[in-house]
Protein backbone atom coordinates (compact mmCIF):
# COMPACT_ATOMS: atom_id res chain seq x y z
CA UNK A 1 0.00 0.00 0.00
CA UNK A 2 1.35 3.35 -1.08
CA UNK A 3 1.43 6.83 0.40
CA UNK A 4 0.52 9.49 -2.16
CA UNK A 5 2.00 12.93 -1.57
CA UNK A 6 0.62 15.86 -3.52
CA UNK A 7 3.12 18.68 -3.42
CA UNK A 8 5.48 20.77 -5.48
CA UNK A 9 9.04 19.73 -6.23
CA UNK A 10 10.69 22.46 -4.18
CA UNK A 11 8.83 21.43 -1.02
CA UNK A 12 11.85 20.38 1.01
CA UNK A 13 9.65 20.14 4.10
CA UNK A 14 7.83 17.24 2.45
CA UNK A 15 11.24 15.72 1.86
CA UNK A 16 11.66 15.47 5.63
CA UNK A 17 8.68 13.09 5.70
CA UNK A 18 9.68 11.17 2.56
CA UNK A 19 13.02 10.38 4.19
CA UNK A 20 11.23 8.69 7.10
CA UNK A 21 8.84 6.80 4.82
CA UNK A 22 11.78 5.55 2.77
CA UNK A 23 13.57 4.42 5.92
CA UNK A 24 10.50 2.41 6.95
CA UNK A 25 10.18 0.83 3.52
CA UNK A 26 6.78 2.38 2.86
CA UNK A 27 6.16 2.94 -0.88
CA UNK A 28 5.68 6.59 -1.82
CA UNK A 29 4.44 8.29 -4.95
CA UNK A 30 5.00 12.02 -4.93
CA UNK A 31 3.55 14.21 -7.63
CA UNK A 32 2.46 17.74 -8.31
CA UNK A 33 -0.99 18.15 -9.88
CA UNK A 34 0.50 21.13 -11.71
CA UNK A 35 2.34 18.58 -13.87
CA UNK A 36 -0.84 17.08 -15.27
CA UNK A 37 -0.72 16.33 -18.21
CA UNK A 38 3.03 16.54 -18.66
CA UNK A 39 4.99 14.54 -16.13
CA UNK A 40 1.85 13.22 -14.46
CA UNK A 41 -0.85 11.07 -16.02
CA UNK A 42 -4.03 9.43 -14.79
CA UNK A 43 -6.66 6.98 -15.89
CA UNK A 44 -9.75 5.51 -14.31
CA UNK A 45 -12.55 3.32 -15.60
CA UNK A 46 -15.98 2.65 -14.19
CA UNK A 47 -17.08 -0.66 -15.65
CA UNK A 48 -19.36 -3.47 -14.43
CA UNK A 49 -20.06 -1.71 -11.18
CA UNK A 50 -16.43 -1.30 -10.26
CA UNK A 51 -13.79 1.39 -10.43
CA UNK A 52 -10.17 0.86 -11.40
CA UNK A 53 -7.86 3.80 -11.59
CA UNK A 54 -4.21 4.62 -11.51
CA UNK A 55 -1.77 7.47 -11.45
CA UNK A 56 1.57 7.71 -13.16
CA UNK A 57 4.45 10.00 -12.32
CA UNK A 58 8.16 9.86 -13.07
CA UNK A 59 8.18 6.18 -13.91
CA UNK A 60 5.96 5.11 -11.01
CA UNK A 61 2.53 3.64 -11.49
CA UNK A 62 0.15 3.27 -8.59
CA UNK A 63 -3.40 1.98 -8.40
CA UNK A 64 -5.80 4.34 -6.71
CA UNK A 65 -7.17 1.43 -4.70
CA UNK A 66 -3.60 0.74 -3.59
CA UNK A 67 -3.33 4.01 -1.70
CA UNK A 68 -3.18 3.80 2.06
CA UNK A 69 -3.09 7.56 2.58
CA UNK A 70 -3.01 10.86 0.70
CA UNK A 71 -1.04 13.83 2.02
CA UNK A 72 -2.14 17.12 0.49
CA UNK A 73 0.90 19.22 1.29
CA UNK A 74 1.68 22.04 -1.16
CA UNK A 75 0.09 20.92 -4.46
CA UNK A 76 0.26 23.21 -7.44
CA UNK A 77 -2.79 24.26 -9.43
CA UNK A 78 -3.71 21.28 -11.61
CA UNK A 79 -2.34 21.42 -15.16
CA UNK A 80 -0.83 24.85 -14.61
CA UNK A 81 2.55 23.87 -16.03
CA UNK A 82 1.39 22.67 -19.42
CA UNK A 83 2.51 24.68 -22.46
CA UNK A 84 -0.96 26.18 -22.88
CA UNK A 85 -2.63 26.34 -19.46
CA UNK A 86 -6.23 27.46 -19.16
CA UNK A 87 -8.88 27.73 -16.48
CA UNK A 88 -10.88 25.11 -18.33
CA UNK A 89 -8.02 22.60 -18.41
CA UNK A 90 -7.30 23.26 -14.74
CA UNK A 91 -10.91 22.54 -13.83
CA UNK A 92 -10.97 19.41 -15.98
CA UNK A 93 -7.73 18.15 -14.44
CA UNK A 94 -8.79 19.04 -10.93
CA UNK A 95 -12.09 17.22 -11.29
CA UNK A 96 -10.43 14.17 -12.80
CA UNK A 97 -7.65 13.88 -10.19
CA UNK A 98 -9.39 14.87 -7.01
CA UNK A 99 -12.66 13.32 -8.12
CA UNK A 100 -11.06 9.91 -8.53
CA UNK A 101 -9.04 10.24 -5.34
CA UNK A 102 -12.15 11.16 -3.39
CA UNK A 103 -13.55 7.78 -4.40
CA UNK A 104 -10.62 5.91 -2.90
CA UNK A 105 -10.71 4.47 0.58
CA UNK A 106 -7.41 6.14 1.51
CA UNK A 107 -7.00 8.24 4.62
CA UNK A 108 -6.49 11.93 3.95
CA UNK A 109 -4.25 14.49 5.57
CA UNK A 110 -6.33 16.57 5.06
CA UNK A 111 -9.45 15.82 3.07
CA UNK A 112 -10.04 18.60 0.51
CA UNK A 113 -13.52 19.36 1.81
CA UNK A 114 -12.34 19.68 5.38
CA UNK A 115 -9.31 21.67 4.27
CA UNK A 116 -11.38 24.15 2.28
CA UNK A 117 -13.73 24.79 5.18
CA UNK A 118 -10.90 25.00 7.68
CA UNK A 119 -9.24 27.85 5.80
CA UNK A 120 -12.06 30.22 6.78
CA UNK A 121 -10.76 32.16 9.75
CA UNK A 122 -14.18 33.39 10.90
CA UNK A 123 -15.27 29.74 11.00
CA UNK A 124 -12.12 28.90 12.94
CA UNK A 125 -12.90 31.50 15.57
CA UNK A 126 -16.41 30.17 16.12
CA UNK A 127 -15.26 26.57 16.23
CA UNK A 128 -12.54 27.50 18.73
CA UNK A 129 -15.17 29.13 20.93
CA UNK A 130 -17.38 26.06 20.74
CA UNK A 131 -14.37 23.89 21.55
CA UNK A 132 -13.72 25.79 24.74
CA UNK A 133 -10.56 27.55 23.56
CA UNK A 134 -10.15 31.18 24.71
CA UNK A 135 -10.58 33.52 21.73
CA UNK A 136 -9.62 37.21 21.98
CA UNK A 137 -12.54 39.59 21.42
CA UNK A 138 -12.84 39.91 17.65
CA UNK A 139 -14.89 41.98 15.22
CA UNK A 140 -15.23 41.41 11.49
CA UNK A 141 -17.11 44.24 9.87
CA UNK A 142 -17.59 46.61 6.98
CA UNK A 143 -19.27 49.20 9.24
CA UNK A 144 -16.85 51.97 10.28
CA UNK A 145 -19.08 52.87 13.20
CA UNK A 146 -18.99 49.29 14.49
CA UNK A 147 -15.20 49.44 14.33
CA UNK A 148 -15.15 52.73 16.25
CA UNK A 149 -17.41 51.34 18.97
CA UNK A 150 -15.35 48.16 19.19
CA UNK A 151 -12.20 50.27 19.59
CA UNK A 152 -13.86 52.13 22.46
CA UNK A 153 -14.64 48.86 24.21
CA UNK A 154 -11.25 47.31 23.41
CA UNK A 155 -8.78 50.18 23.01
CA UNK A 156 -5.75 48.00 22.28
CA UNK A 157 -6.47 46.32 18.94
CA UNK A 158 -4.70 44.54 16.12
CA UNK A 159 -5.84 44.19 12.52
CA UNK A 160 -5.18 41.19 10.30
CA UNK A 161 -6.48 39.83 6.98
CA UNK A 162 -9.74 37.90 7.25
CA UNK A 163 -8.56 35.30 4.74
CA UNK A 164 -4.89 35.11 5.60
CA UNK A 165 -4.19 35.84 1.95
CA UNK A 166 -1.91 38.62 0.82
CA UNK A 167 -2.28 40.96 -2.18
CA UNK A 168 -0.10 40.07 -5.13
CA UNK A 169 -0.35 43.03 -7.50
CA UNK A 170 2.08 44.25 -6.42
CA UNK A 171 3.21 41.55 -3.98
CA UNK A 172 2.63 42.75 -0.44
CA UNK A 173 2.38 41.20 2.99
CA UNK A 174 -0.24 42.21 5.52
CA UNK A 175 1.11 41.26 8.93
CA UNK A 176 -0.99 41.33 12.04
CA UNK A 177 -0.53 44.96 13.05
CA UNK A 178 -1.33 47.08 16.07
CA UNK A 179 -3.98 49.74 15.54
CA UNK A 180 -3.15 53.18 16.93
CA UNK A 181 -5.67 54.68 19.39
CA UNK A 182 -6.56 57.63 17.15
CA UNK A 183 -7.02 55.57 14.01
CA UNK A 184 -9.57 56.64 11.39
CA UNK A 185 -11.81 53.63 10.64
CA UNK A 186 -13.52 55.12 7.57
CA UNK A 187 -11.72 52.68 5.25
CA UNK A 188 -13.41 49.76 6.99
CA UNK A 189 -16.25 50.43 4.55
CA UNK A 190 -14.05 49.39 1.64
CA UNK A 191 -13.38 45.83 2.74
CA UNK A 192 -14.24 43.36 5.52
CA UNK A 193 -11.90 44.17 8.38
CA UNK A 194 -10.87 41.87 11.21
CA UNK A 195 -10.07 43.67 14.45
CA UNK A 196 -8.99 41.75 17.51
CA UNK A 197 -8.06 42.61 21.06
CA UNK A 198 -4.29 42.51 21.34
CA UNK A 199 -3.08 39.85 23.73
CA UNK A 200 -0.18 41.12 25.80
CA UNK A 201 1.78 37.97 25.21
CA UNK A 202 4.72 36.55 27.03
CA UNK A 203 5.18 33.86 24.37
CA UNK A 204 4.00 32.62 21.00
CA UNK A 205 2.88 29.02 20.82
CA UNK A 206 2.91 26.82 17.73
CA UNK A 207 1.08 23.58 18.45
CA UNK A 208 1.43 21.01 15.69
CA UNK A 209 -1.09 18.21 15.88
CA UNK A 210 -0.73 15.00 13.88
CA UNK A 211 -3.62 12.62 14.44
CA UNK A 212 -3.77 12.41 18.21
CA UNK A 213 -0.15 13.48 18.76
CA UNK A 214 0.49 17.03 19.97
CA UNK A 215 3.86 18.70 19.62
CA UNK A 216 4.00 22.18 21.09
CA UNK A 217 6.72 24.75 20.66
CA UNK A 218 7.03 27.99 22.58
CA UNK A 219 8.87 31.15 21.60
CA UNK A 220 9.27 33.50 24.50
CA UNK A 221 8.64 37.16 23.89
CA UNK A 222 11.76 39.18 24.51
CA UNK A 223 11.51 41.53 27.51
CA UNK A 224 12.76 44.23 25.15
CA UNK A 225 10.10 43.50 22.52
CA UNK A 226 8.12 46.49 21.33
CA UNK A 227 4.34 46.10 21.79
CA UNK A 228 3.94 46.88 18.09
CA UNK A 229 5.85 43.71 17.21
CA UNK A 230 2.69 41.63 17.19
CA UNK A 231 3.29 39.20 14.34
CA UNK A 232 5.94 36.62 15.22
CA UNK A 233 6.61 36.05 11.52
CA UNK A 234 7.86 39.62 11.19
CA UNK A 235 9.29 40.28 14.64
CA UNK A 236 13.03 40.15 15.23
CA UNK A 237 14.00 36.50 15.68
CA UNK A 238 16.00 36.81 18.85
CA UNK A 239 14.70 34.03 21.08
CA UNK A 240 14.41 30.45 19.81
CA UNK A 241 11.48 28.05 19.64
CA UNK A 242 11.62 25.49 22.45
CA UNK A 243 9.53 22.36 23.13
CA UNK A 244 6.63 23.01 25.50
CA UNK A 245 4.03 21.10 27.46
CA UNK A 246 0.40 21.45 26.41
CA UNK A 247 -1.95 22.55 29.21
CA UNK A 248 -4.76 20.05 29.72
CA UNK A 249 -7.50 22.58 28.98
CA UNK A 250 -5.82 23.57 25.72
CA UNK A 251 -5.33 19.94 24.74
CA UNK A 252 -8.99 19.19 25.38
CA UNK A 253 -10.10 22.14 23.27
CA UNK A 254 -7.76 21.27 20.44
CA UNK A 255 -9.06 17.69 20.34
CA UNK A 256 -12.63 18.93 20.09
CA UNK A 257 -11.64 21.43 17.41
CA UNK A 258 -9.92 18.87 15.20
CA UNK A 259 -12.67 16.30 15.65
CA UNK A 260 -15.35 18.71 14.50
CA UNK A 261 -13.13 20.11 11.75
CA UNK A 262 -12.37 16.56 10.59
CA UNK A 263 -8.70 17.40 10.28
CA UNK A 264 -5.88 14.91 10.69
CA UNK A 265 -3.31 17.69 10.82
CA UNK A 266 -3.43 21.20 12.21
CA UNK A 267 -0.87 23.83 13.15
CA UNK A 268 -2.36 26.01 15.86
CA UNK A 269 -1.11 29.47 16.75
CA UNK A 270 -1.73 30.71 20.27
CA UNK A 271 -0.61 33.77 22.22
CA UNK A 272 0.29 32.99 25.81
CA UNK A 273 -0.52 35.79 28.23
CA UNK A 274 0.97 36.63 31.62
CA UNK A 275 -1.40 34.21 33.34
CA UNK A 276 -0.28 31.37 31.13
CA UNK A 277 -3.55 31.25 29.19
CA UNK A 278 -3.25 30.14 25.59
CA UNK A 279 -5.38 32.45 23.41
CA UNK A 280 -6.44 30.90 20.13
CA UNK A 281 -5.35 32.89 17.09
CA UNK A 282 -5.76 30.46 14.21
CA UNK A 283 -5.33 26.90 12.99
CA UNK A 284 -3.51 26.40 9.72
CA UNK A 285 -4.68 23.12 8.28
CA UNK A 286 -1.45 22.78 6.29
CA UNK A 287 0.82 24.94 8.40
CA UNK A 288 4.57 24.75 8.10
CA UNK A 289 6.34 22.52 10.59
CA UNK A 290 9.88 22.26 9.27
CA UNK A 291 11.14 25.35 11.04
CA UNK A 292 9.82 24.03 14.37
CA UNK A 293 11.51 20.67 13.92
CA UNK A 294 14.76 22.31 12.86
CA UNK A 295 14.81 24.51 15.95
CA UNK A 296 13.37 22.18 18.59
CA UNK A 297 14.33 18.75 17.36
CA UNK A 298 10.75 17.58 17.84
CA UNK A 299 9.99 14.57 15.63
CA UNK A 300 7.16 16.12 13.64
CA UNK A 301 8.17 14.73 10.25
CA UNK A 302 8.54 11.24 11.70
CA UNK A 303 5.13 11.54 13.36
CA UNK A 304 3.55 12.55 10.06
CA UNK A 305 5.28 9.66 8.32
CA UNK A 306 3.98 7.25 10.94
CA UNK A 307 0.43 8.56 10.52
CA UNK A 308 0.64 8.27 6.74
CA UNK A 309 2.09 4.77 6.98
CA UNK A 310 -0.71 3.34 9.08
CA UNK A 311 -2.54 0.55 7.29
CA UNK A 312 -5.03 1.64 4.67
CA UNK A 313 -8.03 -0.11 3.14
CA UNK A 314 -7.74 -3.63 1.73
CA UNK A 315 -5.78 -3.58 -1.45
CA UNK A 316 -7.62 -4.19 -4.69
CA UNK A 317 -6.45 -5.02 -8.15
CA UNK A 318 -4.26 -2.52 -9.93
CA UNK A 319 -5.09 -1.88 -13.52
CA UNK A 320 -2.55 -1.82 -16.29
CA UNK A 321 -1.78 1.14 -18.46
CA UNK A 322 1.14 3.43 -18.98
CA UNK A 323 4.37 1.67 -18.25
CA UNK A 324 6.36 2.26 -15.13
CA UNK A 325 7.30 0.88 -11.77
CA UNK A 326 4.26 -0.34 -9.89
CA UNK A 327 4.33 0.54 -6.22
CA UNK A 328 2.04 -0.88 -3.66
CA UNK B 1 -10.99 53.52 -1.46
CA UNK B 2 -8.27 51.26 -0.09
CA UNK B 3 -9.53 48.63 2.39
CA UNK B 4 -8.53 49.36 5.96
CA UNK B 5 -6.25 46.33 6.38
CA UNK B 6 -4.13 47.38 3.40
CA UNK B 7 -3.08 50.49 5.29
CA UNK B 8 -0.84 48.06 7.14
CA UNK B 9 0.57 46.30 4.09
CA UNK B 10 4.26 46.27 3.42
CA UNK B 11 6.28 45.08 0.43
CA UNK B 12 6.52 41.32 0.42
CA UNK B 13 9.84 40.01 1.62
CA UNK B 14 12.11 38.87 -1.13
CA UNK B 15 11.93 35.13 -0.67
CA UNK B 16 14.20 34.49 -3.60
CA UNK B 17 17.21 32.71 -2.15
CA UNK B 18 19.77 30.73 -3.98
CA UNK B 19 18.71 27.13 -3.47
CA UNK B 20 21.70 24.77 -3.48
CA UNK B 21 19.64 21.68 -4.22
CA UNK B 22 17.50 20.31 -7.01
CA UNK B 23 14.62 17.84 -7.19
CA UNK B 24 15.53 14.30 -8.14
CA UNK B 25 12.42 12.64 -9.52
CA UNK B 26 13.92 9.16 -9.11
CA UNK B 27 14.49 9.70 -5.40
CA UNK B 28 11.45 11.99 -5.03
CA UNK B 29 13.72 14.18 -2.91
CA UNK B 30 15.74 17.34 -3.27
CA UNK B 31 19.43 16.59 -3.53
CA UNK B 32 22.47 18.78 -2.89
CA UNK B 33 25.22 19.13 -5.47
CA UNK B 34 27.36 16.65 -3.55
CA UNK B 35 24.59 14.06 -3.69
CA UNK B 36 23.39 14.36 -0.10
CA UNK B 37 19.68 14.61 0.72
CA UNK B 38 18.88 18.26 1.40
CA UNK B 39 16.34 17.43 4.11
CA UNK B 40 19.02 15.65 6.10
CA UNK B 41 21.03 18.83 6.48
CA UNK B 42 19.05 20.64 9.16
CA UNK B 43 21.69 23.35 9.52
CA UNK B 44 21.25 24.16 5.84
CA UNK B 45 17.46 24.24 6.12
CA UNK B 46 17.74 26.62 9.04
CA UNK B 47 20.10 28.85 7.10
CA UNK B 48 17.92 28.93 4.00
CA UNK B 49 14.64 29.37 5.85
CA UNK B 50 12.84 27.30 3.25
CA UNK B 51 10.85 25.44 5.88
CA UNK B 52 9.85 28.61 7.68
CA UNK B 53 6.41 30.00 8.28
CA UNK B 54 6.13 33.07 6.09
CA UNK B 55 3.42 35.54 5.30
CA UNK B 56 2.62 36.50 1.76
CA UNK B 57 2.87 33.17 0.04
CA UNK B 58 1.85 33.61 -3.56
CA UNK B 59 0.40 30.18 -3.94
CA UNK B 60 -0.70 28.95 -0.53
CA UNK B 61 -2.83 30.36 2.25
CA UNK B 62 -1.37 28.29 5.00
CA UNK B 63 1.77 29.07 6.91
Amino acid sequence: MTVLILTCEQDVTADMVVVHLNASGVPVVRLDPADLTGGVALSGEYVHGAFRGHLWSAGRLVGIDSLRSIWVRRPGVPASRVPEPSDWLTEESSQALYGMLRGSGARWMNHPDAARRARHKPWQLRLAQRSGLPVPATLITTFPQAAREFAERFPDLVVKPVSGAHPQEPPRAVPTSRVAPDTDFAAVAFGPTLLQRRVAKRADIRLTVVGDRMLAARKETSPDAHPDDVDVRFAPADLPWRPAEVPTCAADGVRKYLAEAQLAYGAFDFAEDADGTWWFLECNQSGQFGFVEVETGQPIARTIAEWLAEPGPPEGACCGGRSGTTTS
Amino acid sequence: MQPFALNYARPAADLEVSIPYAYDSALQLNVLLDGRIAASDLALLRELGTTTSTAGSKTHFDD
